[in-house]
């Protein structure tokens, strides 16, 4: 099915959130700087527009950053249930984008997605940068590899997370009201998705030895939710894939090392 | 009016350092706490309780939790099984298998089905929407949760009522392409629905399918609020008004020989709500979809923002886990005293939400002992049911 073309609702090159609208699903989508097209996938949270590595990538890229259906102000069509419509989602809009090859880059859960769309999509895609993805079953079956971020103690959960919770971890009493809306989207989009098998697809593994196309894999040496062996596990199943840890960071290095992060997918990108 | 006699089995017997230091003593407290010696007295004891309603004509109700302190009821066709083998003359409402948690609705059909059989007829079939700790143990996604809900009812209610060879489902959360249960039930079409909800859009729905609502522990406010919207819903659909018959009220209830005995023992079943209830907030107030987002708000912050008109999350569940005696009865949660005082007090209760139909009596709690439960189900059904038989059922509006 040939994809209509994406249709940007503002003008291109403003910094605020538009609206990008493909076969029919609309989404909020951030756009950013200038350069190489870089499809950003968002993690658990949709990306903030006030994000400092938005502005330090976006001077070696053109950035566009949807939230996915359900999260942030994107809003989910009823029968959007699974990864599946995501990944095919994404597919109808790099169709859709006005560029032959774009460069994808999955953050955490993007980064699954990411990992499915270039397993699906060989001729849209340039260069695949996946950061602390999830997707994948690496250990046995009793050791979980994702920490289950429903199911443990939300003091836990933001240990684990960050590499300096105190300086990063959100405050939820001091956050506004639209900001805990759209956290509370953002954590039931998650679980609908992510619920069962919990973050991973059994299958994508085996088809990551088909991703043809350059791929680097980077890693907060601190995360606590998706260690660096499982990152490291992750870029051995992809054929030539680099793997390049982020020191003092968690499961968001973009967030907690926004510099050395950029200049890390700065430094592929220009290779 | 009928009554229906219930105990959760909880398993009270947790050291208290322990009980203060975990965050949870559902889903997440270890099981080596349980010992397996006191669950089978415990269970014995119960059964004995359940029997003894069945000697005096007290319907019985059969609940399922799991994984907590608050209940050993995991299993509820286990106990279904027993109850329909071991009374003879009362009704056994199950309240029943959490059937969003189930993955196959059509296996519960043969449990309910077997379970009528064994009666000869005397099964009547409640279901409860589950949520919380229950979404960790049973591996169940929290979204969606009210979409299986009701999914698995009409799975069920088909495989129940259709007789005439096998027949497909293919739904949005549930497929067998096989459904041809055997027994069939006793009763026909199915023995009788219900359903506890206390929020007005389930309460709509219990309404348009006329199924027996049920009220658990809500007051006369949230009471009243959900037999309106289930009439309000029946009213809007075209359908025919209903009678007091087709609503529940579930409530703590001692009676002991004097006010001061049945409060002294009675107030030992809020040992339920004081300790039972705790629930780390990943179960609760941060467990997915268990909130509209706009309440986040007032859900996510620990306490709420200054000139707040509404009570945060965790406010409102201290309110509850540190409720009075006074302030139970208050409240409409615990029914306690001699049997005139708790006649009087299920009256008012009554008078308060518009009527209903069915009581059932939340028996034995906590620490309270087989002996006070024994002599509570005694002077319950000898002394308060009788008057509450008389109260025949009424037309609402």
């Amino acid at each position: 099915m040939p994809a209509p073309d994406a249709v940007f609702s503002n003008a291109v090159g403003t910094s605020t959130a538009e609206r990008l609208s493909v076969g029919g699903v609309d989404l909020e989508v951030i756009r950013r700087g200038a350069g190489r097209p870089v499809l950003l996938l968002h993690g658990m949270q949709h990306v903030s527009p006030d994000a400092r590595f938005l502005d330090l990538l976006g001077r070696h890229a053109e950035i566009i950053a949807p939230s996915h259906p359900g999260f942030g102000n994107s809003p989910r069509p009823a029968d959007f249930e699974t990864v599946y419509d995501l990944v095919r989602l994404y597919l109808a809009v790099l169709d859709s984008l006005p560029y032959e090859r774009v460069t994808l880059i999955g953050l955490s859960f993007g980064g699954w997605l990411a990992a499915e769309i270039a397993v699906a999509c060989r001729h849209r895609l340039d260069r695949l940068v996946l950061v602390d993805a999830l997707g994948i079953k690496v250990s046995d079956r009793e050791t979980p590899d994702i920490l289950d971020v429903f199911n443990t103690s939300p003091a836990e959960v933001r240990r684990r997370a960050w590499h300096d919770p105190a300086r990063w971890a959100p405050d939820y009493d001091a956050l506004s009201d639209e900001e805990l809306v759209l956290r509370a989207r953002n954590w039931d989009a998650l679980c609908l998705y992510g619920w069962h098998p919990y973050m991973y697809n059994p299958q994508l593994k085996r088809w990551l030895g088909g991703i043809r196309v350059p791929t680097l894999v980077v890693w907060g040496a601190s995360d606590g939710l998706v260690t660096p062996a499982y990152g490291r596990a992750y870029a051995q199943c992809i054929p030539g894939a680099r793997f390049e840890l982020i020191a003092r960071a968690g499961h968001q290095p973009e967030i907690e090392q926004a510099e050395s992060f950029v200049d890390t997918v700065a430094r592929f990108l220009g290779r | 009016m009928d009554a229906w006699w219930q105990c959760e089995v909880p398993y009270p017997f947790i050291p208290p350092d322990v009980l203060t230091a975990t965050d949870s003593v559902r889903a997440s407290l270890p099981n080596r706490y349980c010992d397996p010696k006191i669950a089978a007295d415990l269970f014995e004891e119960v059964i004995d309780e359940f029997l003894l309603c069945d000697d005096l004509g007290l319907h019985v109700l059969a609940i399922e939790h799991h994984a907590g302190i608050n209940s050993l009821l995991a299993s509820n066709p286990m106990l279904l099984g027993i109850l329909a083998r071991q009374t003879r003359q009362v009704r056994i409402l199950t309240l029943g298998t959490l059937i969003s948690l189930r993955q196959d609705p059509v296996r519960v059909a043969e449990e309910y089905a077997t379970a009528d059989v064994i009666s000869r007829g005397r099964l009547e079939i409640g279901f409860v929407k589950s949520g919380g700790s229950e979404m960790a143990s049973a591996n169940a996604n929290p979204i969606n949760n009210v979409e299986r809900y009701w999914e698995a009812i009409d799975l069920i209610t088909k495989a129940l009522s259709h007789h005439e060879g096998p027949f497909s489902w293919e739904g949005k959360h549930y497929t067998h392409r096989h459904v041809n249960i055997w027994p069939r039930p006793w009763q026909t079409p199915h023995p009788r629905l219900w359903s506890a909800t206390g929020d007005p859009d389930t309460a709509a729905e219990v309404g348009r399918r006329g199924m027996v609502h049920v009220l658990v522990l809500r007051g006369p406010e949230g009471t009243r609020r959900a037999y309106a919207a289930h009439r309000r819903a029946r009213a809007e659909a075209g359908l025919p008004k209903v009678t007091t018959d087709n609503f529940a009220y579930a409530a703590f209830v001692y009676v002991g020989d004097t006010d001061e005995e049945g409060l002294r023992v009675g107030s030992k079943l809020l040992w339920f709500l004081h300790t039972s209830l705790k629930s780390a907030p990943q179960y609760s107030r941060f467990l997915p979809g268990s909130i509209e987002p706009h309440l986040a708000p007032q859900v996510y912050r620990s306490a709420p923002r200054p000139g707040a008109t509404t009570l945060s999350a965790n406010q409102n569940a201290a309110r509850l886990t540190s409720i009075s005696v006074e302030q139970a009865q208050a409240q409409g949660i615990l029914f306690a005293g001699n049997p005139d005082t708790v006649y009087r007090q299920i009256m008012e209760f009554y008078d308060q939400v518009g009527g209903f139909g069915h009581l059932t009596l939340i028996g034995r709690s906590g620490y309270m002992t087989h002996a006070e439960s024994e002599k509570g189900i005694r002077l319950f059904s000898t002394e308060v049911l009788p008057r509450l038989r008389a109260i025949k059922p009424v037309t609402v509006d």
